[in-house]
């Protein structure tokens, strides 16, 4: 793969126009699709051959990547998506590159990502001292306090930050860093599938991952139970005084 | 995302603010100053969590102001490319979505909502699909991908897209 990549690099010009359009790329794509189908597993080394065309360059990449990554048939769609996280790299300019998600490199050294649920905590924390301390009535929390909290509140599915920290940061000896860490507690994900599509900086290290993030996600699926099952009893007590 | 950060700043402190409460005096200035601020680099302060440090205070020339710097450590929130966020969508239009994570304002263009959504004029536009299934209108909740941002003094404005595996309509679990 990554030979074919090095290859796809030396036509600068037409990978840089191709880029820019993105109707050809879906053309390519599908034409890919079909490909794949009908040449099977052969296909991805028959391909690099055709390098030299530019509509061959992205057909065997996706169809390639969809026989290998996405063993069921019904992934065709994404072979857009997988162009631009792993292919993209070599050959597509810079435009695909932003897309993965690189906190680490765009932070100051001294900040530290934080989970929703961890904000959450925080912030509710501040609100409520907030009412007994300011006895200065012209002094406000700002609007983006009560936007930010009510965020956090909504995409925080865990009601104990500790827990699920502890959950995965076992995952972080397996390369994974402080961010994609909070981005996968907050963004929840049910299956394995879902967090190589949503964190696609993950993907290199698959093999590797898959096995241990199976668990961390069960993990935290009894966690998030246990949250859900929390706020009901909650709610059961809230109404106990009513009746 | 959240984040937990040091920053510094000088605070300029008027005279009258000196004596016992003046640490309060500080602090209450720098909440007022620096909460509900943007920064490029840092993203929305939401709060200030703690002083780290106030430093030895530098009375101005020809002023009575003395500047102290200070340390303080605060929850910032700010969106990054390739994040996943889930927004509530706040307006639709013929040309796309917008909708709010926190404090950030992301829209989301018809180009990057998915080809079989097409837009529903009328009291309530929408995004739906041509089954009906799915649809996208004002305090939908969506999961985007964040593309591109742009900051300025007082605002983070966000591009997203909704058109990729596992982004779409949340409550909807047909929606992807």
């Amino acid at each position: 793969m990554e030979k074919g990549g090095k290859g796809f690099s030396l036509p600068p010009q037409t990978a840089r126009k191709s880029s820019l359009k993105s109707n050809p790329q879906g053309v390519a794509s599908l034409k890919g699709k079909d490909d794949s189908s009908t040449k099977s597993k052969r296909g991805k080394k028959v391909q690099f051959n055709f390098e030299g065309s530019p509509e061959a360059n992205f057909s065997p990449k996706s169809g390639g990547k969809d026989e290998t990554t996405f063993p069921k048939g019904d992934s065709s769609k994404w072979g857009k998506s997988d162009k631009t996280s792993t292919g993209g790299k070599n050959s597509i300019s810079k435009e695909p590159q932003p897309l993965e998600f690189k906190i680490e490199q765009e932070l100051p050294e001294n900040a530290k990502c934080m989970m929703d649920c961890e904000a959450v905590d925080i912030l509710q924390g501040i609100k409520d001292q907030m009412v007994i301390l300011t006895r200065d009535p012209e002094f406000r929390l700002p609007v983006s306090f009560d936007k930010g909290l009510q965020y956090a509140k909504r995409g925080g599915h865990y009601t104990n930050p500790q827990l699920v920290r502890q959950v995965l940061e076992t995952l972080t000896k397996y390369g994974v860093t402080d961010g994609e860490i909070c981005l996968i507690a907050n963004v929840c994900p049910e299956s394995v599938d879902e967090v190589f599509a949503l964190v696609p900086t993950l993907k290199p290290k698959r093999t590797k991952l898959s096995e241990p993030l199976q668990d961390v996600l069960s993990e935290l699926a009894k966690l998030k139970e246990s949250a859900s099952l929390e706020s009901q009893m909650e709610r059961a007590q809230v109404d106990i005084p009513d009746n | 995302m959240f984040f937990h950060i040091v920053l510094e700043r000088n605070m300029q402190l008027h005279p009258r603010h000196f004596g016992r409460n003046l640490r309060e005096n500080l602090v209450s200035k720098l909440m007022k100053d620096v909460e509900g601020t943007c920064s490029g680099r840092h993203g929305f302060v939401v709060a200030i969590t703690g002083i780290e440090n106030i430093g030895k205070g530098l009375i101005r020339d020809g002023t009575g102001f003395v500047t102290f710097p200070v340390k303080y450590q605060c929850v910032v929130f700010r969106p990054f490319k390739g994040e996943i966020l889930e927004a509530v969508v706040t307006m639709v239009n013929k040309m796309g979505f917008f909708a709010e994570a926190g404090p950030v304002q992301i829209f989301v263009s018809n180009h990057l909502i998915p080809d079989d959504m097409e837009f529903q004029i009328g009291d309530m536009p929408n995004y739906t699909t041509s089954d009906g299934s799915v649809k996208i209108q004002k305090d939908s909740e969506v999961r985007l991908k964040i593309i591109g941002t742009r900051v300025d003094a007082t605002e983070i404005f966000c591009i997203g897209t909704i058109k990729d595996d596992f982004l779409g309509v949340i409550n909807d679990p047909s929606a992807g």
